[in-house]
Parts: C-alpha cells; structure tokens; sequence
C-alpha cells in the first residue's frame, strides 16, 4: 500500500508553493566543481560545501559538495561504511563538521540552528518512535517540537495518519504495529511540519519488499508533489529507480554525481542492442554502423549486436533501418549499463562488497 | 516553552504507563507507611510485659516492685510475678519482654552495705526491651546506693546509728531536685509514622532517578533522541523538559505520601508552606542527582547501577530505614551529608511542633545540594542532549 494516499494533491500544492519562495541562490565559486553545474538564479533546497568530518584519526567524510534543488531527489548511493549517514547527520545539523557547511533556504544548519532545522525532515534509519505511546500520541508529539498546536496541529495529524494509512490504527500502541506499520509511521513523523526538504537514511534497510516498494512509491509521489528530497541508499536500484540525480560516495570521498545517463557517460559505459532477426542481416548491420552514436554493430546467427550510446533513443532509427533493409525482426532487448556497473568502474569495488 | 512542555508531558505520559513508575512513586511508599503506622503505632505506645521474681522478700525487694508498678511506669510496664523458671521460660517464648530476678538475701545484703547482683533477663529478640529493663534495674540500684551514700554520710556528721534505718525511709523518699526531660524542638512526641512516612516517602521518591536516567538512554537506543536533536530546539530544551518530568513525578510521589498520610493515617508533617517548600527543594535536588547519572554513565545499565548505588546509599546514610535520632553519633552526623537527611530532620523538628524557622537551614542545604549536583553534572558533560 503506498504511503501517500488522498492528501498527496493538497502536499503538493503546498510544497511547490514553498519551493516558489524559496531564496534564489548565488552560483558558487568557479572553484567549486558543483557550482560549476549550477545555473544562475536556481532555487536551491540544500547545498552541502566542501564537508569534512572526521572521528579521531578516521576520516568518515572529506570534502564532499551537493546540492538538491526543489523537486528534485537526490540519492547518496554507496557501500555500508561509505560515509553516506555521517554526511546526513551532518546535513540535519546531527554532528558539527570539521570543515565546509550545510545551508538549507538559504540558513546556515549547525547543532543549535533551529530556524534551519525547522525546514527538515529527517527520516532516520532505525524506526524512531515511541512504542509505548499511540501513532496519534507520537505524532503530536513530533509535531510540538515544531512548534505545531491547537487545530493546526489536530489537523496535520489527521492528515499524516491518513498520508501513511494508519487511520484506523491511530490510537492503538505502535509497539503493537507491524514492521511496515511503523515504517510508513516513521516517515510520517518528519512530515509534520511541511518541511522544504526531506531526508532519508537507507528507510528500506530491513524491510520486507512490500513495505518496500510502498516506502519507494510515497517517496517518489513526495518528489512529484515539489519536495526535495535527500535519499541515501546502498541498493542501486533503489537509486535508479527514484533519484533525479544520484552521488556515488565511496571511502568518505563523493567520486562522482550527475543523472543516471551522465554517470553512464562520463565512464564511458555503452548501451548493449540485441536483436533477433530475419532477412537482409548484413545489409541491416551496415545501415546501423553508419547512424551517428553507434560504435559497433556484431552479427552472429539470427542476432545483431550494437553498441551505442543512447540505445533507448537509437532504437526508432534502428527498428526503420530494419524495414528498409527488409530485416523482420522478432525481438528486440537494450541493455543499459546500471549504477552498479558505474560504481565499479569508478571505485574498483561492487556496491555490495 | 511548547517543546519543553510537550516533552516533560510525553515524559510524565510513558512513566504513567509504566506501572512499576507507579507503584514505586505512590503505592509501594503508601503501602510501607500504613504496614509500618499499623506495626508500630506510636513510639509513646511502647509497653512491656515483665516478671519480677522476687526470691528474697525483704523491704528493698519489696521497694523494686513499688518502683516498677508506680504510676509513672505504669504506661510503659505491666508487672507480674513469677518464679524463676516460669519467668525464664516465658521470656523466651516471646510472651514476656523481660523478667527481673532478686535473688534470696538481697535486702540483706543492701542494708549490710554489702553487694549482690540483681539478674536481667532478656529475650535476643527484644533487644530494646532487655535495654530498658537493665535501664530500670539499673536506675533503681542507683537510687540504693544513693540512699546508703546518704546515711553513711549523716553516720559520718554524728548522727546516731539507732536513726539509721529512719534515716534511710527518708532519703528514699527523697526525690531528685532536678530531672532531665529529652526534647526535640518542637512540643510534640513523634508518632512513628510521622517518622516513617517522610522517611518512606523520600526513599521511593529517589527511584525516580533510576527512571529520569533510564528514560534518557532509552531515547537514545531507540534513536528518538536523534529525532529530538533533529528538531528546531536547543539540547537545553530536551534536558530542561526531561528534567522537568522527574520534577513533577517527584514532587507528585512525596506529596501524594503527603496527604494521603496525614489524612488516612494521621501523620504529622508540620507547616504546610514549610513542608511545599521542602518537597520542591527536595525535587530539585532529584533533577540534579539524575542529571549526575545520566553525566556519568555510559549506557542504560550503567544509569540503572548508578542510580540504584545513589539512592540505597543515599537513604542508608540519611536514616531513612531507622530513627535516625537513636543512631550512633557517626551515623547521625553522616546523615547530614545527604539532602534526605537534611529533609528528615527538617521533617521531624515540624512534625514534633516546630515551627517553620526549623526547616530554613535544612531547606538551603538541600538546595545547595540540588545546584552543586546540577552544576556539576553540566560540566561533565556539557551538551548531554546530542545523540
């Protein structure tokens, strides 16, 4: 069951008219290798620079520099240990940083930055509730700290616990509630408040794939609905599926970000086009090898092979080319290079080593 | 003060859920006082069943069962007679306290200016009772020797030894010019669950450290304390609205004993105003002592050790198990380094009639203690709210 239920229309409509006046952010220096991808005059949620932090001689993060923009989703994608939950808690203002800082709407976040925090919502790891209190109780609790009360608060409660679907079990105990339960009830905690900007740490981390796949269908109608969002996870998947952009971090270090697509590209990975086919194969083949993005065509059997950068876009002119050649092609498969293959390339290691 | 607040509230919440948070902070300090208040009554109601076996007969012998059925002692004993062997017996069978034996040629013996031994016998199990019964004995054989000090003396000055015996009806007959009448400060004698009743009160209302600590470490392993330290509040906030919690709960378990003692069971706690402001003094003074567990310790058990360490050692050196004014001199000035202590002396001076002046310096010891322990806990661990 996903999360997000009728009062999705109402958060967005709230949502993106917070992100309409949100600052506008100055680019940053030319020096910064993120604010080169910055444009002028971009509305941005967060922006984390050049953050250090370190744990006596261990270094847990070393100069890394994102920033989210409204609407956008943006994963840490990266191993257990990567540094990805240090750089969180450095965001929510959690841990005080060695070096660089975190702003959110144009607020410095530090441990006592309270106007800053109060545009976050932070999703932590672990199920954090009270489980001796009631899903009602601890929403109005969470809601106290920010400083909701009377009817508005009343109010956002209702609309929380009809957001994660637990009308029906708002009074009872969340000691009480399945693993599921309470995880649609930890994310709705952070929502409270209408934050500008969503984080999550690994929410999926130990959750059965229906609870899973329900967490992943709130998140990304939250994206829609104009929230940023800060998602870090370890399961590549997981970022494909959800982030606008993602940033590999490995080792402490972010080693790269961007779209799916321009990860793919800047490491030079191909998309593989396997076709099945009849007739003219030959003539087909070197039709394909004369379209500009294609590298190499292979033929071997019934099935042609291409290599190329943009399969999904190629395959049109491809699939035309086929019909001129009178090729019959039976079936066709593009196989594009995942953040997996990405994060090898980059790192030298899998994702889940 | 909406976050404080709502955090003290969620505080006060759960601990109300947690039924030992109960029965600890209310019924079990409630419970001991009535077992005791039944127990015990009253320290005036204090009696004893004696045997005086008199196997001499003569007229000092005589004069010892005068004394102990005399109308000042009649509240305290009830006199019978019996032989040796049935007053033995019934002393270890627990129905006598004590029994009295003058043995054959005591009279003698005394009048000769001789010495024989008057026997005690005491039951192990009643220790207090064979005390007073040696007391009296020993009172009475005092007043003998003064009676023969005196005739001897007025032999001595010339006094002819055919009015010795008339001598001595006189001197007996002599009371002391002064007598020593122990007092308290106030003008009231101290009913046993006026004692016990703050002295109760005050132990369980120091459990509520073990659950102030427990409850913090609690928020850390179950990773709210990451959602509390997330929110747009101060680390001083989260403190001030948890410490705020063990305040009330505190305050709320004595002042519960409070009342419902003095109206169900009739204990004397003294000045209303003089007592509100020794609970809350004694309130503060919790908060800094959890504050200190909660600096010192690591993990949950820690806190749970700490605590349980603090408030035994706490209620042990503060005389909350005993009459602290019948503890040794070492016991009685170790009391005085602890806030229950303090607050029990402060107790009993207004329950015994004292009026509110009496708990003035017992209120700004246990005040000092509260700020030395605050402050103390602060600079251990400054920033004590970040997870």
């Amino acid at each position: 069951m996903p999360l997000v239920g009728r009062g999705v229309g109402a958060e967005a409509r709230r949502w993106t008219e917070e992100a309409a006046i949100a600052r506008t952010v100055e680019p940053h220096p030319q020096t910064d290798p993120v604010a080169q991808r910055h444009e002028v005059g971009i509305q941005m949620r967060l922006e984390a620079r050049g953050l250090t932090r370190r744990f006596g001689d261990r270094v847990a993060v070393e100069d890394v520099s994102f920033h989210v923009a409204p609407g956008e989703t943006y994963g840490l994608l990266g191993p257990n240990g990567a540094g990805k939950t240090t750089t969180i808690r450095l965001v929510c203002g959690l841990l005080t940083s060695d070096a660089g800082e975190v702003v959110v709407d144009g607020m410095p976040v530090t441990a006592t930055a309270t106007r800053a925090k109060a545009h976050i919502g932070y999703v932590p790891q672990e199920v954090s509730l009270y489980p001796d209190l009631t899903a009602r109780e601890n929403l109005r609790f969470f809601g106290r700290l920010y400083r909701l009360g009377g009817a508005r608060l009343r109010g956002r409660v209702e609309e929380v616990l009809e957001l994660v679907s637990l009308v029906d079990r708002a009074d009872e105990r969340v000691e009480s509630f399945s693993g599921g339960m309470k995880r649609r009830l930890n994310i709705g905690a952070s929502l409270l408040h209408n934050p500008a900007l969503l984080v999550l740490d690994e929410p999926t981390v130990g959750v059965d794939p229906q609870s899973r796949h329900a967490i992943m269908e709130s998140i990304a109608a939250l994206g829609s609905a104009g929230l940023a969002v800060l998602y870090t996870t370890h399961y590549m998947e997981e970022a494909e599926r959800l982030c606008d952009r993602v940033g590999i971090i490995d080792h402490g270090h972010l080693v790269a970000e961007g779209t799916r697509r321009e990860l793919v590209a800047r490491v030079g990975e191909k998309d593989r086009i396997l076709l099945t086919a009849t007739g003219s194969l030959q003539g087909f083949a070197e039709s394909c090898m004369g379209m500009q993005g294609v590298d190499r065509v292979d033929v071997a059997g019934s099935s042609v092979h291409l290599l190329a950068r943009d399969g999904r876009s190629l395959l049109p002119q491809v699939l035309a080319a086929a019909v001129a050649a009178g090729t019959s092609v039976r079936s066709v498969e593009v196989d594009e290079p995942d953040l997996e293959a990405v994060f090898l390339h980059l790192t030298g290691t899998a994702l889940r080593e | 003060m909406g976050p404080v607040i709502a955090i003290a509230l969620k505080d006060l919440r759960q601990r109300l859920r947690d039924r030992s948070a109960l029965v600890l902070g209310f019924l079990a300090p409630l419970l001991v006082a009535w077992l005791i208040s039944a127990a015990f009554g009253s320290v005036a109601a204090f009696h004893m069943n004696v045997a005086l076996v008199d196997q001499d007969g003569g007229p000092v012998a005589s004069g010892f069962g005068t004394f102990l059925r005399s109308p000042q002692l009649s509240e305290l004993l009830t006199v019978s007679t019996a032989t040796e062997a049935q007053a033995r017996a019934k002393v270890e069978d627990g129905s006598l306290s004590a029994a009295f034996v003058i043995p054959k040629g005591f009279s003698a013996a005394v009048t000769s200016g001789g010495s024989m031994p008057l026997t005690v016998l005491g039951s192990v199990d009643a220790s207090v009772a064979a005390q007073v019964a040696r007391s009296l004995a020993g009172s009475y054989t005092a007043h003998i020797e003064a009676v023969r000090l005196s005739v001897a003396t007025a032999l001595d000055g010339g006094a002819p030894q055919a009015r010795a015996a008339a001598l001595a009806a006189a001197a007996a007959d002599l009371q002391a010019p002064e007598s020593v009448v122990p007092r308290a400060a106030g003008t009231r004698e101290l009913s046993s669950v006026s004692y016990y009743a703050p002295a109760m009160g005050i132990f369980f209302m120091l459990f509520a450290i073990g659950f102030g600590a427990r409850g913090f470490f609690l928020e850390r392993t179950g990773g709210t304390m990451e959602r509390l330290a997330a929110a747009p509040i101060s680390p001083a906030a989260v403190m001030v609205g948890k410490s705020l919690a063990t305040f009330v709960y505190g305050v709320a378990s004595l002042g519960t004993v409070a009342a419902v003692t003095s109206l169900v069971f009739g204990a004397e706690w003294g000045p209303l105003p003089a007592v509100v402001a020794l609970v809350l003094a004694l309130g503060l003074t919790l908060v800094g002592l959890t504050s200190l567990v909660i600096a010192v310790a690591r993990s949950e058990r820690q806190a749970e050790g700490f605590a349980s360490i603090l408030t035994f050692g706490l209620v042990l050196l503060g005389g909350n198990f005993i009459f602290i004014s019948a503890a040794p001199p070492m016991v009685r000035t170790l009391s005085l380094l602890t806030p229950n202590g303090w607050a029990l002396r402060a107790f009993t001076d207004l329950a015994g009639g004292a009026d509110w002046t009496a708990a003035v310096t017992p209120l700004l010891v246990i005040l000092a203690f509260a700020a030395v322990t605050t402050t103390l806990a602060f600079a251990l661990r400054r920033g004590v709210a970040r997870p």
